[in-house]
């Protein structure tokens, strides 16, 4: 088992928690309607509202808090930066200035606004991906997809193309890892020079590493055909996902706060 | 003038969820001019051991040195070892990445600063030991055998004329004559002075062409000697893990039977006992 799985399939951390049991489908479209709701925010009572769900949830999947909350690193520069953007250069009535600079209460409250937003948003997607597996989330996907078969679009394609995808992230590490070291072995130096000398340094790691990737996409090519995979017409699943009447339960809970919450914002806006 | 490996340890993902201790308190020395081999299970910790040979993961206990130089100084001294320790990984024809065969080998070369001129002959070289002729020179690695990929692959490494060789399972996957063809090369580099590392899990091989044989089992070592004592060893006592061959299994059996033949590895002298018994 190596580090570098566990980052990048590392997303989902089963805890047999009920919002883990829940149907992907249900899941997936809750996370629509809170994103919907989230966008809709504008008011810090509706916000902070939202976080208490979130809370809610959060404590409902048995995830530690920090673990769901680290979700958010990767965009918390995005997150400062609209704020701080919106808090210093709102037109308004001013607070407080120096020099040029003005902090303005519509500043105020457009940063928090679209900070709050932000965060949220990417919370509660991180919230699905924790919570669901990536074969799942891809089996949900194209149940929910499958209506739009008909005009052509390719949805059992598109969820094994994921699938496979996600599969094979950690096995192009392990062989990235293992190429690099052999050229290194042989003299290559990786690691020194300008950003041009770096990148042809890494053509004796890329080749080789594009040979493996497409014989192994032929291989697997292979086996599945001969086993006989033709797509996703007429084939039966080990798991086939069974809507239950929690997940109705967990999905109209989901909408009802929605709506109430949406509808709460928009009478608060109004005053 | 030795690879000297001194009761190291090898923790990966230290301290983290995923810790795994690789190996564990293993010494091995290897000389100039010497055979080792090191056989184990799958998972033993023989190529993380490989790799520390010439430094590519540094040990997280204990010591390694290189003709004297140890390995945790400095990098211009750890490119000095590189250049003196030859690693070919397993499955080494999947690293190849130049147009031609004749690039392809000077790749190393090149890298370690040969001067140009003196190129061509360290690809002639490294070619005809590695058993192909100058006609490859001009193709394609890309459209060659598996097996001929694989000896490009190790002239690239013999090109830089290494003091050792280390090789991580160079046998897997080659049949009956590959394997002999490449024990042969091997075979004359030793006695031309270079110290070969063989990294196996064919304890069979190991035992008819090593001076000394390191098994490993779960990152520890557990024999370490000559190919006579591992063998008066392991017919004592089994090692987990470690699948014993055909010959010395059968001659074990024919003992517990009864029959008066000696344990042996070879099978030419347990055909002999057989037909003494049989004879009488
Ligand atoms: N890059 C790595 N990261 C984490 N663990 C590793 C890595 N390489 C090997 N291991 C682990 O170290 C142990 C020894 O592996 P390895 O040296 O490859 O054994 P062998 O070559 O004998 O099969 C195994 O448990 C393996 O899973
Ligand atoms: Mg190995």
């Amino acid at each position: 088992m190596r580090f570098l799985n566990h980052l990048t399939l590392g997303q989902y951390v089963p805890t047999g928690s009920v919002v883990h049991k829940t149907d992907p489908r249900a899941k997936i479209l809750a996370t629509l309607s809170i994103l919907t709701g989230v966008f809709l925010a504008d008011q810090w009572q509706v916000f902070a509202l939202w976080a208490a769900f979130l809370t809610i949830v959060v404590v409902m999947s048995r995830l530690p808090l920090s673990m769901v909350l680290r979700t958010a690193r990767p965009v918390i520069f995005l997150v400062v930066f609209t704020a701080v953007i919106h808090l210093l250069f709102s037109q308004g009535t001013p607070i407080f200035r120096f020099g040029i600079l003005k902090v303005t209460e519509e500043g105020l409250r457009m940063a928090f606004k679209m900070g709050s937003r932000l965060f949220l948003l990417v919370i509660f997607a991180g919230t699905l991906t924790l919570t669901t597996s990536p074969t799942e989330l891809a089996d949900g996907l194209e149940h929910l997809l499958s209506p739009l078969k008909p005009l052509g679009f390719p949805a059992h394609e598109m969820a094994m193309m994921m699938t496979i995808a996600i599969r094979f992230i950690p096995t192009l590490l392990d062989e990235t890892d293992r190429i690099m070291k052999a050229q290194l072995a042989r003299g290559a130096d990786l690691d020194s020079g300008g950003i041009i000398k770096r990148l042809r340094a890494f053509i004796p790691v890329l080749v080789p590493l594009f040979v493996i990737v497409f014989q192994r996409a032929e291989e697997l090519a292979i086996a599945m055909e001969s086993r006989n995979y033709k797509g996703g017409a007429g084939r039966t699943r080990m798991n086939p996902l069974v809507w239950r009447s929690r997940d109705s339960v967990a999905f109209l809970t989901v909408l009802v706060v929605t709506v109430f919450l949406v509808f709460l914002n928009s009478r608060m806006s109004l005053v | 003038m030795s690879i000297v490996i001194d009761n190291i340890t090898h923790i990966y993902h230290r301290g983290t969820p995923l810790e795994t201790v690789a190996l564990s308190g293993v010494s091995l020395v290897v000389d100039r001019g010497e055979w080792v081999s090191v056989v184990g299970h799958t998972g033993s910790g023989k190529s993380t051991l490989a790799q520390h040979m010439n430094a590519l993961l540094l040990p997280t206990e204990g010591h390694v040195s290189v003709d004297g130089v140890g390995v945790e100084e400095n990098r211009a001294r750890l490119r000095e070892i590189r250049r003196k320790v030859g690693l070919v990984f397993q499955y080494p024809e999947q690293q190849i990445f130049e147009e031609t065969v004749f690039e392809e080998i000077a790749f190393g070369p090149k890298n370690w600063g040969v001067p140009g001129d003196e190129i061509p002959e360290r690809v002639t070289e490294a070619l005809s030991l590695a058993g192909l002729g100058e006609t490859f020179k001009e193709l394609s690695p890309f459209h060659l055998s598996g097996g001929e990929k694989r000896r490009v692959a190790i002239a690239s490494v013999l090109a830089v004329r290494p003091d050792y060789l280390v090789l991580d399972e160079p046998t897997a996957g080659l049949d009956a004559s590959g394997k002999r063809e490449l024990c042969d090369l091997l075979h004359g580099l030793k006695q031309k002075g270079t110290g070969i590392v063989h990294i196996t899990h064919d304890l069979e091989l190991a035992v008819s062409v090593s001076d000394r044989i390191l098994v490993l089992t779960g990152g520890k070592s557990r024999l370490w000697g000559t190919p006579g004592v591992i063998l008066e060893e392991l017919t004592e006592r089994e090692v987990p893990g470690l699948v014993m061959p055909p010959v010395p299994l059968f001659s074990g059996r024919l003992r517990e039977l009864g029959m008066d033949v000696p344990v042996t590895w070879n099978a030419e002298t347990l055909v002999g006992a057989i037909e003494r018994c049989v004879g009488k």
